[in-house]
């Protein structure tokens, strides 16, 4: 187990150093085009309008480095989901869940979506991992058997349907292209922020700003939605997780 | 004229006759229990007397009045009363409808007549039968449905009827249930019965099939039913159908060879039911039926040569079974079913008012013979008979049961065919018509053939019956219980009286048409008074003339379907009328319509059935009345003193053979045995196992059950409440769906040309892709997309383009189908001008 | 092969999201304890995440980037409400096997 911990370690260690050299070695470009307005809303997000290359089925730069990094976080997110899935140890689970979490995280950063690579690390392998970790030490209860009995059939079946699934998404998957060529970026140029009253305003592809602006704009109301939506969340958790009766706690403690 | 007033509150008179004993039959049959005998009797012997008299007020006031008022009206006299639709569906439409005309009265009159004198007769026979309310619930039941049967305007009711007597007389054969034969007895006639009954259906679907109406006025009239037999199958091949169909049915009603098998065994009910309902009534209502269908039967020769032929071998195969059986009752069974083989005879012969005056009388003196054979078995057992109905056991009776004794001889009298007893007019009637009969279609000389039978059936008939009064009355008592029995009470023996009364002088209603001497219009009353309601004859239509001309006064000839002069024609006074003179008066191929004749004088309609000579007609006569007295002659011989020595060493020796047959009622319930029912028991086991046993059981429901469990198991196996197997289906389908997404189907386009116009419609086939793909064309055969022509900055897409011919390079177009996601391409090329060339297809990646 | 290794393109990052995709759902039919259960579905959750991220870069349109952030908030909330669900199960029943909990079957 701790060998794989080091592996996923070790492979987000590469992956983090390799970015960073690779990152230096091809910044994105700069160059922004002009493109179609989105009227009518105040704060209109403009998209550059790509390079025409041959790069373009590619989210990032070709650069033999990118490859290796991808490959190295592809293997550290995979390698954590089978170990959550493998281990008897919840623990064990959870830490090949931080592992995938932040293997997933450095792939967000290699899409260009510096701030959802940081909330993926902040709030999934740090707030919710920590609440897993916690129920973990309460049940602290291994499992007498961890995988569930579904039948002869169901397994054969489930297991046939997985493997075509897999199998199927994969050949369609690879076939995938973007969707004009025209807007099929290599590296995202920066953003025209229209501000309102004053001068437009150029900003990095999944900044904060850029995020913010997009999130605070058209997405206010699902966002204010969703603020409720954790209110009653964290409410429901609080009045399923506290004992009904006083005499409850005392008698499972 | 108008009915409508007659009636009693919303209910029309009409109605009022058969509701009458039905409301007896109700108050008997729920509340009976609680009721004392007398109550019972009063109930159900007033309901009868009402509806009798009501009848007899119907018939004879307002009926009469119609009848005497409005001669011209020939075929239409009748008072039509409908007191609800009863079934509309479509087309189909079912009135509960009754009509009164001259054949329904006569009916009417006999049915709640002869019932009033039975339900008279069962107080006194049934006197200590534990269950009177049940026995005259069923009795008024019966009559409340046999004049539903009667009065029927249309199939339909007549049908309702005639179910409802069929189950009266299943009640009633088998009322003494506690002794199977009894109850089998019942189930018999039941039985056969349906089948039947399954036979009229058949003829009430086809005639509603051909003419669209089952209502007896619109099946008569030619102006509805004449054009639809025409249309549906011509008159004479629906007739002969239909008529063949509803005759199966009357055979089995009318204990018609080869459904006659039920009647004798009917015997096992209580005498005054065997005298109603299986000799009086309702065994006749297939002969009723038959006269009343009488236009239909007229039409086909050939039904009537099979309803004539069956009478005739039903008459002799049953009287000679009567010759040799033991059973009082059993005798009259057999003669009853003999008698109604010669009122289908003389329905066969087209003597539609000989079919009903036999009918009638024999309704009379049957009834008579049948409560004299109950005042004697009654009589037997309180003599302390076991088998009262064993005639070998008695004898002597005469000086015992006086009045039984009269009544009983003057019915053999009657039924022997003895001037002046109402038999011998009746029967006369039928041989008569027999004998003149010579239709077109028949073989020549057939009627002879049918007279000579019917003749030989006489001589068994007046055979048996007083074989059977000499072995009851005459001669010594040949038993103890013989010497004790005593006479009946005078509710039995009244009905007697009045019925043997009546058997002996009802005969002069239908005193034969002599040119001389001239007998008073009354004594052959019933000819014309049956008559508007029959067809006139049946092989031809009997036109009667109107008086045109001086040459053509009153009088009338019978032409057949060309006009041709067919049998004797009369004049006014009698007198025989020239072929010519026919002729004359009826031009050949002159049209139907133009031959508008009315009867002048309503007598003189008789001329079809005259059809023979005075001397005819007294020689006739005279064979008839032999014949009869040479019967009874034989009979005395035998058994005048009981029986005799020389009849013994007959049946011993020569005779032994015909002897066993008639016995063993020529072994025909042997044969059904061997040829129908043991087959059908045989393939009913077969049935059994395979249809019920395995297809119905084991597949059917076993099976059903077996499969409902599968499902069960399966289901259960998803619906096991786990969550995770929920989702292996989850998992399963979402990969059914992608599998579905492979399977894409055959893109392709057409074309269309409007005048220089070329209109292409893409069909790039369902599937995941082909909803969301981008169409492109290509019209000048380079394999990319093209500019529209029309608007050059735009490229030609979408599913449908409409294109000028001239655009297009070599007639070569290309649809460039484009997957949204993949970007692959499938490029389909078609040459315009030429249809049949195949498409080209090819596949490739994006761009 | 050597191209497949090399340029690595959005069907590459697809293909990944696909098999965490998967890993998770194996996981949530497998086992049997209602935490990796838990765990498993979060798992899938993100694999969508990434999906719509790619798509996002993909047609470079940058509302996916707020829409993925809504979906970690809801996986957020729905990781706080199943765990306390899985600590109220486990005080009543001593165990959390999904198997077990059968009250509401029927």
């Amino acid at each position: 187990m701790r060998i794989i911990a080091l592996i996923v370690m070790g492979l987000l260690a590469f992956g983090t150093v390799g970015g960073a050299v690779a990152y230096a070695a091809d910044p994105p470009s700069a160059v922004p085009t002009a493109g179609a307005e989105r009227a009518g809303k105040q704060v209109n997000i403009v998209k550059t309008t790509p390079h025409m290359d041959r790069r373009e089925s590619r989210p990032s730069s070709d650069n033999p480095g990118t490859a290796l990094l991808f490959w190295a976080f592809a293997a550290a997110t995979i390698g954590g989901a089978l170990f959550v899935i493998t281990r008897r140890n919840l623990i064990a689970a959870v830490m090949g869940m931080v592992g995938s979490f932040l293997g997933i995280s450095a792939v967000y950063m290699m899409l260009y979506a510096g701030f959802l690579s940081v909330v993926q690390m902040l709030v999934y392998a740090g707030a919710i991992m920590v609440l897993f970790v916690f129920v973990v030490m309460i049940l602290n209860r291994p499992e007498d058997e961890p995988v569930a009995p579904s039948g002869r059939a169901g397994q054969a079946l489930g297991g046939i349907a997985i493997v075509y699934l897999v199998g199927r998404l994969i050949l369609l998957l690879i076939n995938v292209r973007p969707p004009r060529a025209e807007t099929a970026i290599a590296a995202p140029g920066p953003i025209t922020l229209n501000v309102p009253g004053g001068a437009p305003e150029k900003v990095e592809w999944g900044s904060v700003k850029a995020v913010g602006t997009d999130l605070f704009g058209p997405g206010l109301f699902p966002f204010e939605a969703i603020s409720i939506l954790l209110l009653v969340a964290v409410v429901g958790a609080i009045a399923i997780a506290r004992p009904l009766h006083a005499s409850d706690e005392e008698g499972t403690s | 004229m108008d009915f409508s007033h007659l009636k009693a509150g919303p209910i029309p008179y009409l109605a009022w006759i058969p509701l009458l004993p039905l409301l007896g039959a109700l108050i008997n049959l729920t509340l009976g229990r609680k009721l004392s005998r007398g109550t019972i009797h009063v109930i159900a012997i007033a309901a009868v007397a009402a509806s009798c008299a009501l009848s007899i007020y119907m018939v004879f006031g307002p009926l009469r009045q119609l009848y005497v008022s409005s001669p011209e009206q020939a075929g239409n006299i009748g008072i039509t009363q409908h007191v609800y639709t009863w079934i509309e569906i479509g087309s189909f439409k079912a009135d509960l409808a009754f009509r009164l005309d001259t054949l329904s009265a006569v009916m009417i009159l006999i049915v709640t007549f002869i019932g009033t004198l039975i339900h008279i007769y069962s107080t006194g026979y049934m006197a200590h039968d534990p269950r009177p309310a049940a026995y005259f619930g069923y009795l008024n039941l019966f009559t409340g449905a046999m004049l539903i049967l009667v009065l029927a305007a249309n199939l339909v009711v007549m049908f309702i009827g005639w179910e409802g007597v069929g189950l009266c007389s299943f009640l009633l054969i088998g009322f003494w249930y506690e002794k199977e034969e009894y109850a089998n007895a019942g189930r018999k006639a039941f039985v056969v019965n349906r089948i039947g009954d399954f036979a009229f259906l058949l003829g009430m679907f086809l005639l509603f099939w051909a003419v669209k109406s089952l209502d007896f006025q619109d099946l008569k009239n030619p102006a509805t039913a004449g054009a639809a037999y025409v249309k549906a199958w011509g008159p004479e091949r629906l007739a002969t159908a239909a008529g063949i169909f509803l005759f199966i049915g009357a055979c089995g009603k009318s204990a018609q060879i080869p459904l006659y098998v039920w009647l004798p065994d009917a015997m096992a009910g209580p005498t005054p039911v065997s005298a109603l309902i299986h000799a009086a009534t309702m065994v006749t209502a297939g002969v009723y039926m038959i006269v009343r269908l009488s236009f239909l039967y007229s039409a086909s020769t050939a039904a009537m040569a099979i309803i004539a032929t069956v009478g005739l071998l039903t008459a002799l195969a049953a009287a000679f079974m009567a010759f040799a059986q033991t059973d009082l009752k059993k005798v009259l069974a057999y003669s009853t079913v003999s008698q109604l083989g010669f009122m289908f005879v003389a329905a066969g012969t087209g003597n539609w008012v000989a079919a009903i005056f036999h009918l009638g009388t024999h309704a009379l003196f049957k009834a008579c013979l049948f409560l004299g054979a109950g005042s004697v078995m009654h009589g037997m057992e309180h003599g302390g008979s076991k088998t009262p109905g064993d005639i070998t056991t008695m004898g002597g009776l005469r000086k015992h049961m006086p009045i039984t004794r009269i009544t009983f001889l003057v019915s053999c009298l009657a039924i022997a065919g003895i001037f002046p007893f109402a038999g011998f007019f009746s029967k006369d009637e039928i041989l008569g018509g027999a004998w003149s009969v010579d239709p077109p279609g028949w073989i020549p000389g057939y009627g002879k053939v049918l007279w000579a039978g019917l003749l030989l059936g006489a001589l068994g008939t007046a055979f048996y019956m007083w074989r059977l009064y000499f072995l009851v009355f005459s001669g010594d008592e040949r038993s103890e219980e013989a010497k004790h029995a005593h006479e009946s009470p005078v509710s039995m023996t009244g009905p007697l009286v009045i019925l043997a009364f009546l058997a002996t002088i009802a005969g002069a209603i239908g005193l034969p048409h002599l040119k001389s001497p001239h007998l008073p219009a009354i004594t052959h009353q019933l000819a014309s008074w049956i008559e508007p309601a029959t067809a006139q004859t049946w092989y031809e239509t009997k036109v009667p003339i109107q008086p045109a001309g001086k040459a053509n006064n009153e009088g009338c000839c019978c032409i057949d379907g060309t006009n041709n002069p067919v049998g004797t024609a009369l004049t006014k006074d009698g007198g025989d009328m020239t072929v010519g003179a026919c002729r004359e008066l009826n031009p050949p191929g002159a049209p139907r319509s133009a031959l508008k004749f009315t009867c002048a004088d309503h007598n003189t309609k008789q001329c079809a059935i005259e059809k023979q000579s005075d001397g005819t007609t007294w020689g006739l006569m005279a064979i008839a009345l032999a014949i009869g007295a040479l019967g009874i002659g034989l009979a005395w011989m035998f058994y005048g003193r009981g029986p005799t020595r020389t009849l013994e060493r007959l049946v011993a020796g020569p005779l032994a053979g015909a002897y066993e047959a008639s016995k063993n009622k020529l072994w025909v319930d042997e044969i059904y045995d061997a040829i129908i029912v043991r087959p059908y028991r045989a393939l009913s086991r077969g049935l059994l196992e395979i249809v019920d046993r395995f297809v119905i059981d084991t597949v059917a429901v076993n099976g059903s059950a077996f499969v409902v469990g599968l499902f069960g198991r399966i289901s259960r196996w998803f619906q096991n409440g786990q969550v995770q197997r929920y989702l292996t289906g989850l998992v399963i389908g979402a990969a059914l769906v992608f599998m579905m997404s492979d399977c894409k189907t055959h893109a392709t386009f057409e074309f269309e040309r409007q005048g220089d116009t070329i209109i292409l419609r893409a069909k790039p086939g369902a599937g995941v892709s082909g909803s969301t793909s981008t169409l492109y064309w290509d019209i000048t055969g380079d394999g990319e997309p093209d500019p529209d022509p029309a608007n050059p900055s735009k490229l030609l897409t979408g599913p449908e383009v409409r294109l000028r011919a001239g655009d297009i390079h070599a007639s070569r177009v290309t649809l460039i189908i484009e997957d949204a996601v993949t970007r692959k391409t499938i490029k389909i090329t078609r040459t315009l001008t030429d249809e049949s060339a195949p498409e080209e297809v090819h596949e490739g990646s994006a761009k | 092969m050597n191209d497949i290794f090399w340029n690595v393109g959005y069907p590459h990052y697809l293909v990944l999201a696909a098999i965490l995709f998967l890993i998770g759902t194996v996981g949530v039919l497998v086992r049997r304890n209602a935490l990796i259960i838990l765990m498993s579905v979060e798992l899938m959750l993100n694999a969508a995440n990434m999906t719509v991220l790619i798509f996002a870069r993909m047609w470079g349109d940058l509302s996916g980037h707020t829409f993925a952030l809504m979906v970690i908030a809801v996986a957020a909330a729905e990781a706080a409400v199943g765990l306390a669900i899985v600590v109220a199960v486990f005080r009543g029943r001593r165990n959390v096997d999904v198997d077990r909990l059968t009250t509401l079957r029927h």
